[in-house]
């Protein structure tokens, strides 16, 4: 089922917003974890942990489930597919990964927040910050970025499957 | 790197193109790096006692429900 052009626009703008909405909270996500990491600051680090919760909970976990939602939206809704393309399967693969990951990993990121707040001294400067996984996912997230803005070729076996399908159905 | 277009065969399934083998690669040699940290705690362990100089986030969370009480 293909999309009209005006819907195909529409859902294309709605999948680029909270695809780029995604990257940046993932920025400001890093952001906070180097004050926590390099802030001697008692204060400025229990602000950051608790505004990487919220950042987390609230604008990065909502932002990457939309992402995935509108991704598959786009693929099924255009000629593209979501198995045909190489870039498309491996951008769609890409990002179940990185929503699994974030999920699993924002139940820790809760748990440190809460610790950041009760901790004092020497044992909230050992909690340092949380930039590992925010750091591998932005890499991920920029290559996704880069496969949807190049498309770069090649067909899935399943795609030129259905490839030689339509060739047959239009050559009887 | 210049890469000339392959005409596709219509008769066999085109051939794997070569930015995913080396996207494939790469990706090989990240989640092996991945395995390794984990199976030796290089770097410390994973989840939330890395954080902890005790290693034991669940002794910590039980103490601060327990009016905050340090470990």
């Amino acid at each position: 089922m293909t999309m009209r052009p005006s819907l195909r626009k529409f859902a294309l703008t709605t999948h680029v917003t909270f695809s780029v909405g995604w990257i940046g909270g993932v920025v400001v996500y890093l952001t906070l974890g180097v004050a926590a990491v390099t802030s001697q600051d008692t204060q400025t680090v229990r602000a950051a942990w608790t505004a990487m919760e919220l950042t987390g909970w609230f604008a990065i976990v909502p932002m990457a489930l939309a992402s995935l939602l509108t991704g598959l939206v786009m693929s099924l809704g255009t000629k593209w597919g979501l198995f045909r393309h190489y870039w498309t399967l491996i951008s769609f693969v890409l990002t179940v990964l990185a929503t699994v990951v974030l999920l699993l990993h924002m139940r820790d990121v809760s748990f440190l927040a809460a610790v950041a707040q009760e901790a004092e001294g020497a044992r909230l400067e050992e909690l340092g910050g949380d930039l590992l996984h925010p750091g591998l996912g932005l890499v991920v997230l920029l290559v996704i970025q880069v496969l949807n803005v190049y498309k770069p070729r090649g067909l899935t076996r399943y795609g030129w499957r259905k490839q030689q399908e339509q060739r047959t159905v239009r050559q009887p | 790197m210049s890469q000339t277009p392959v005409k596709p065969d219509r008769e066999s399934p085109p051939s794997t193109p070569r930015w995913v083998k080396v996207l494939a690669i790469i990706a090989l040699i990240v989640v092996l790096l991945i395995i390794i940290a984990l199976v030796t705690d290089l770097g410390g362990p994973h989840g939330p006692g890395r954080h902890m100089p005790s290693g034991e986030p669940a002794g910590y969370i039980a103490a601060i429900g327990h009016g905050g009480q340090q470990l």
